[in-house]
Order: C-alpha cells, then structure tokens, then sequence
C-alpha cells in the first residue's frame, strides 16, 4: 500500500483526514484546546484569549473564565490539523440548538457558536449555529432517554434535561438501613448513575482513562469561600489523607 | 443463541432477559430498563436480603476466597433484571468468545463480563505451584487468572484487539506473556525460560521468558504488549 501525501491543496476542507485526524480551514477563526494542533499549512496565529485583537469576539463568545486559560484562538489563512492522543475525532454541525460536552474531549469550535460553562462540573455547553470538533475513546454511540450512565462513559447530551443521579435501588436499601455507613466500603461500583430523561439524544463513548482536568481544582477552590471554619477543617484533612496517600 | 451483540470494538451489550451477567466491576457504560446492580462474589451489602437467583455457578468457595486473596481490583459485579446494559473498560478492544462447555483460562485484570451460568474459579498466585508462581512474577501479569467453564458468552479486554491461534496436533505455541490474553479449550500453559548468561549480564534478547502453550485449543493474543 502506497501512503497518501497530502499537502495543502489535497487536505480535506474542515473534514476527517483518517478517524484520528481532522483538518480544519483557517477561512473564519476557531476556538482551539490548547494542545490540540499537530501540524499547519500557512500562517496562523494562535493567540491567547486575553491578548488576541479579536477581543470583543471572544469575551462574547467564550463565557468560561475556568477554561480560558487552557484555550487559544487561532486565526490567519492556511490549514490545520488536529488530533488527541490517538482518540477518535468526531465533528458535529449544531444548527440554532445546544449541545453540552465533556470539557477534556472538546477540541475546538466556530466562532458562531457560544461557549458556556454547564451547571454540572466539568462539562461545557455550546449554543448557537456551528462546527465543533471532540474527541472519544472509540466511536461515539448515540443513546435515546430514558437511559442510565456511567460517569465516566458520559461524553455529552443534546437538547436533554440536565441529568440527575440515579444511585441503585439496593445500594439505597443498605445505605438507609442501620449499616449505612458500613455499605460504602461494599460497592458494586455501579451504585451510581446519571439518569436522562425526556426528549433528546445522549452522546457516550467506552469509559477512557481519566485525564486531569485542570478546571477542577479551580472550580473546588471557587466554592471554598460558602465554606465556614468546620468545613474548612474537615477538607484540609481529606486533602492531607490523599496526599499522604499519593506519594512516590 | 448468539451472546453480547458488539456495538463497536470496544463496547458490548448485553441482553439480561439472556440471563444475569457478571462483569468487571466499574465497566458498566450506560443500561436501559430495569436493572439492579450488586457486588458479586464478595461479602453482601443489606440490599442482597433478595438472593441470587440463577446465580448457583458463582457459588464455588474457592472462587470466593480467591477473589477476597485476589484484591479490590478484579471485583465483579452482577446485572440483573430486564434492559440491556453495555460494557466497556477504559477504552479497552472487546473480544467476545463463545463456550461450548470447554475451559476459558482469563487473566483476571483482562475479564470485561461473563454470564452468570458459567463456573467460574480463581487461580490465585502460587496455588498452582511453582510453575504457576513463576509464571505470575515473570509475566508480570498472571497474579490472578480466572478459570471459566459451561455454555454462555465472555467477553475479554486487550490492547489493539485480539487474534485467535489455533493449537494442536502436539505442536506447542510460545506466546509472550505481555501479549497473551486467554486461552481456551484443554490447554496446558508453561513458562519457558531460557535465560542464559548473557540475560544475567544484561545482553539478552528481551524474549527470554516465554509462555509455552500446548494441548488442544485456541489461544488469543494481542498484538501489544500493553497490559490492562
């Protein structure tokens, strides 16, 4: 088999080049995951939110102050290719919809669409009429509600209610009986859901190894300050067990 | 009857009006219908006042205590009830294998689900001697393999997916530990070692240690030598 080279006349226009690959044109700006460019034809500029001269764009656009700092906008003439770890790039078309994502698999999006931090931590909702791109350990399955999920196999939802949790009905039994803190130490691991229900489609993908999100420290420490003296006390100490815990 | 339908390389489903299913615990991805969800094999939370029922294959002691010896991280867990479930570990390629009755020997770590009707035993670290401990150290893996048996369905994890080798005829298949995966049917599994000198001092192949399949069966290996 003989390999395809490409250049930048023969690169797909804002298409997959293979399942772990996607090339976009530079012809309107992008919002880019800082990290997520592998390679460019032409001149592009990626410049940070906070010192690009597309600055009233983006402050109306990118409603996400956690996630700022780990985002850029790219912008120029040419072609860029995206890729991350190896995973399955799938990109999506939302036209005057919405749709909430998993910050870590989100990889870029158009400008016409609005970016905004969901109320369930760690994942971010896009509004508005658009091209965005996102990354899934293996292909994404769609699922109709009612349907049960596991966290970690939760990549996104469309036009769904926000999700509840769903925590299993015998799990409940023992939690609520006069064992209920012995319980927790014999956990199924499948005691806990989140439950869609409604009108939508839910997006979810094979659970992949959890990556840090760097938004989750912020977003803890941003809730500290509703926290009084107790409360304070008891965090400091969770937080010194793990991390005896966790060293080398 | 077929077994778990694959919704792709690395996720299946599971039918539970088939039967209950047990499965790696945490490799629930997401489930319609009705299902309850219990830690198998283990000690039994207030929620288990219920019983087990079609469950009587799990029941061998041993099993249990092996599981117990062999720690938190090969817990399984059972589905039961009506819906569909699908399993899937960490992005790990599924393989599904159907029994006929033979044995299907599984790395514990590499056990994504199996139904329930099937025996199932541990095989801890050193119980199978010294050969079976060896094993175990030199491939860095083999601390618990799970030995499964009866007429039903497993679903097994691997790096990149596996590929079936058939073994027979008296010939003996050398597999590298890190890329062998299961090995089903009446299989005699040995740990060839020829470590000589120049190994000692550093100089070796890096193939010294090999598992020596032979008897009548198939072998399923990956082609990594990523371990879960």
């Amino acid at each position: 088999m003989t390999p395809t080279i490409l250049n930048p006349n023969t690169l797909p226009y804002n298409d997959n080049v293979n399942p772990y690959a996607f090339c976009v044109d530079l012809s309107q700006p992008w919002f880019m995951r800082k990290g997520a460019m592998i390679a460019y034809y032409g001149t592009a500029n990626f410049e940070a939110l906070g010192v690009t001269n597309l600055a009233s764009m983006v402050a109306a656009r990118f409603s996400s102050p956690l996630y700022a700092n780990d985002w850029v906008v790219v912008s120029g003439q040419g072609k860029v290719v995206i890729g991350d770890r190896g995973y399955d790039i799938n990109s999506y078309d939302i036209d005057a919809g919405n749709l909430t994502i998993k910050a870590s698999n989100l990889l870029g999006f158009e400008t016409g669409l609005e970016l905004k931090q969901s109320i369930v931590p760690g994942f971010l909702t896009l509004i508005g009429t658009g091209k965005f791109l996102a990354s899934s350990n293996g292909p994404v399955m769609f699922a109709e509600p009612p349907v049960r999920v596991d966290p970690e196999a939760l990549l996104g939802w469309a036009d769904c209610p926000s999700p509840s949790h769903h925590y299993d009905a015998g799990w409940m039994q023992g939690f609520l009986g006069a064992m209920g803190g012995m319980v927790l130490g014999l956990q199924s691991g499948e005691e806990r859901q989140f439950d869609f229900t409604g009108e939508g489609t839910v997006l979810l993908q094979s659970s992949e190894e959890p990556r840090p999100d760097p938004a989750i420290a912020r977003a803890l420490e941003s809730q500290l300050y509703g926290v009084d003296h107790a409360g304070l006390t008891r965090i400091q100490s969770v937080v010194q067990q793990r991390l005896m815990s966790q060293q080398p | 009857m077929p077994g778990y339908e694959k919704v792709n390389g690395k996720v299946v489903k599971a039918d539970l009006s088939r039967g209950p299913v047990l499965a790696r615990r945490g490799a629930m991805l997401f489930y319609t219908g009705q299902v309850s969800f219990r830690p198998a094999g283990g000690g039994m939370p207030g929620g288990m006042s219920g019983g087990m029922p079609g469950m009587g294959g799990l029941g061998a002691i041993a099993g249990m205590a092996g599981r117990a010896l062999a720690g938190e991280h090969v817990a399984m867990m059972a589905a039961e009830g009506m819906g569909e479930v699908h399993y899937g570990f960490r992005g790990s390629n599924v393989t599904v294998i159907e029994l006929q009755g033979e044995l299907l020997q599984v790395e514990a770590d590499r056990l994504l689900c199996h139904d329930a009707n099937l025996q199932s035993s541990v095989v801890v670290l050193g119980s199978g001697g010294v050969r079976q401990a060896v094993r175990g150290a030199v491939s860095g893996q083999g601390l618990a393999t799970t030995q499964i048996s009866g007429m039903g369905s497993v679903a097994v994890l691997s790096h990149g997916g596996t590929f079936a080798l058939p073994v027979g005829g008296g010939q003996v298949i050398g597999v590298d530990p890190q890329s062998y995966v299961a090995a089903q049917g009446n299989l005699t599994i040995d740990v060839g070692a020829s470590l000589g000198w120049r190994d000692a001092v550093g100089k070796g192949s890096g193939e010294a240690i090999q598992l020596k399949v032979s008897g009548q069966g198939t072998v399923y290996v990956q082609a990594s030598e990523r371990k879960l």
